[in-house]
């Protein structure tokens, strides 16, 4: 866990044992979702707003209760989750939270391990396949800073892609706002370099 | 990293055991945003929950992290003749009020209900009772003269959703609640600021009622003309609107009204399942009882022998506080007993023997078993 920083400075207001700043820093986000067939769906739709531990913690449930969960967080929540993806994404959870069987070809789901040089990734589909493109574009602010103004921040700095890197790898919130950013604990150091450098040269 | 892990009582009940800001490890069910419970091992250590032990809860993951007391203002809109906009410093000018009250989840126990619905996958520590220091919110309201039209009033946090498609987290009280002078703005807990996840600076204290209604980091207070129909009071946090609150397991409720003021509750806190005493040694039993703001009259211990006795009633905080009771028995044969506890409230309110059930798992408050082994 990081260091918990809890800063009370005190403030010139007479008799307020309260006045000043205070911040706290939250330990890092670790829940991930299974790696299975539909995995990147559940990363890129849910993760937006919350963490996968949302998920983890519910009872063993059949699919009606998965599809009537997944249909909440559109209707009743807003996310937007295209239609062609409602049947993937309750398949998913359906499978691995719930009560059905996971299928069978789900167990080789997870990124192949190939020694690709970051230059030659193309950052900008790995972005759209883990759901980074809902929260940030190139050139404006959605849920997130665009990425200009990431590379803005940290054009000339030499620690500028480590900390995007990081960023990326887990999450957090303080740079930009009060809205955290998920972790992605499943992309490699490759991928994650990549999508640091590509983001930086926007 | 978690410290530890503990598997509570039902089906994917794992847990890590984690420390956060101002917090001891708590049982962490939910990362972003937070969601700790408090491990009921605490409920045994007195009847105040520790403002480190207490639990968090949160809807949207727009959670502040830093706040800056000096600029913080809490504004007073809508359907009052004079707005008002007021700093912290400005709002400790009123006369302060303390009182003891339990604050809990609507959810609490969600976990134990048969069948299983889905939520926040609480076991029993989704409660807490501490020392709530604030101001009247009939006072803050009268500085801005509610119009006669006024129906309710609103309240809104610094936390905020993620998408601004997602509904903010707002709650409404009628303006007759609002004004009863029990309904506080808090900014001391136990003695001390709140602690950030418990709502720093300033949080909405109304005492009897669910958690849902406590509004963290409160600073946007709107008086309206009609009735609140949003996600967080016409769709959420609604029960069957019956006497029990409750429907067939599995079933459906026909109609539906917003949850308001907790059941009867009760507690044995000394002794967990599966814990052993000497048989033939007589035992002193302990534990916590409330409700929802009539006060406890009597807890009923029962032994397992098929009897209930009256247990000693601690000292009375004040009728929204925990109340302690004690009683005493003697396991006469070794083997597992079974120990219950069931309050009674002033006006004749009681416990279930056997658990109520709705859709969304709200209210649990069946009668409480822990299971001994005397040896």
């Amino acid at each position: 866990m990081r260091t918990i920083l809890v800063l009370t400075i005190l403030a010139s207001a007479a008799g307020s044992a309260m006045a000043g700043v205070v911040k706290i820093e939250l330990p890092l986000e670790t829940a991930v979702y299974k790696v299975a067939s539909g995995v990147e769906l559940a990363n890129g739709q849910c993760l937006t707003c919350h963490s996968a531990d949302y998920a983890v913690m519910q009872p063993p449930k059949p699919r009606d209760f998965w599809k009537a969960e997944v249909d909440k967080m559109r209707e009743k929540y807003g996310a937007p989750i295209p239609a062609d993806k409602l049947i993937g994404l309750t398949d998913y959870f359906a499978r691995n939270y719930g009560t059905e069987k996971p299928a069978s070809e789900s167990t080789n789901a997870a990124s192949p391990a190939v020694a690709v040089p970051p230059a030659a990734i193309d950052a900008k589909g790995l972005a759209l396949k883990n759901g980074c493109l809902n929260c940030h574009s190139v050139d404006a602010k959605i849920v997130g800073p665009s990425y200009k103004d990431v590379a803005s921040k940290y054009r000339g700095k030499p620690d500028g892609p480590d900390r995007v890197a990081r960023q990326i790898t887990h999450g957090g919130s303080g740079q930009w706002g009060q809205i955290p950013m998920p972790p992605f604990p499943q992309l490699s150091a490759t991928e994650v370099e990549a999508l640091a450098r590509w983001i930086l040269g926007q | 990293m978690a410290q530890s892990t503990i598997t509570l009582p039902f089906a994917n009940g794992q847990r890590e055991v984690v420390k956060y800001p101002q917090k001891r490890p708590l049982i962490r069910l939910t990362t972003r945003p937070p969601q700790l419970e408090t491990p009921f091992s605490v409920f045994n250590e007195g009847i105040i929950t520790p403002n480190d032990a207490f639990f968090v809860r949160y809807h949207l993951a727009g959670i502040p992290t830093e706040i800056d007391t000096d600029t913080f203002q809490v504004r007073i809109k809508g359907s009052v003749n004079t707005p008002k906009v007021f700093s912290l410093t400005e709002l400790k000018s009123f006369d302060p009020v303390e009182t003891v009250a339990v604050l809990q989840c609507s959810g609490n126990s969600r976990g134990f209900s048969q069948p299983r619905v889905g939520g926040g996958q609480m076991g029993n520590g989704a409660m807490g009772n501490a020392r709530w220091r604030g101001v009247r919110l009939k006072d803050v309201l009268a500085t801005a003269a509610l119009k006669p039209t006024a129906k309710q009033v609103t309240f809104k946090g610094l936390d905020k959703p993620v998408l601004e498609a997602t509904p903010d987290f707002v709650k409404a009280l009628d303006v007759d609640h609002a004004m009863d002078g029990e309904v506080l703005l808090a900014y001391e807990m136990n003695g001390e600021p709140l602690p950030m996840l418990n709502g720093f600076p300033l949080r909405l204290i109304v005492p009897g009622y669910y958690g849902t209604y406590w509004v963290k980091h409160v600073n946007e207070i709107t008086v309206i003309d009609d009735t609140l129909e949003n996600f967080w009071m016409k769709t959420a946090y609604r029960i069957p609107d019956n006497d029990c609150a409750c429907v067939e397991p599995g079933g459906k409720a026909t109609s539906t009204t917003p949850i308001k003021r907790y059941n009867v509750r009760s507690f044995i806190t000394s002794l967990a399942d599966g814990d052993t005493v000497k048989a033939g040694e007589n035992v002193e039993v302990r534990g916590i009882a409330f409700d929802g703001g009539y006060g406890i009259e009597q807890v009923l211990f029962g032994d397992g022998s098929g009897g209930w006795r009256a247990a000693r009633l601690g000292e009375d905080l004040g009728k929204y506080s925990f109340r302690e009771w004690r009683a005493r028995f003697t396991p006469d044969k070794p083997g597992v007993h079974e120990l219950k506890v069931r309050a009674i409230n002033r006006i004749g309110q009681s416990q279930p023997m056997e658990p109520l059930w709705n859709p969304s798992g709200y209210m649990r408050n069946v009668v409480e078993t822990v299971r001994i082994r005397a040896v």
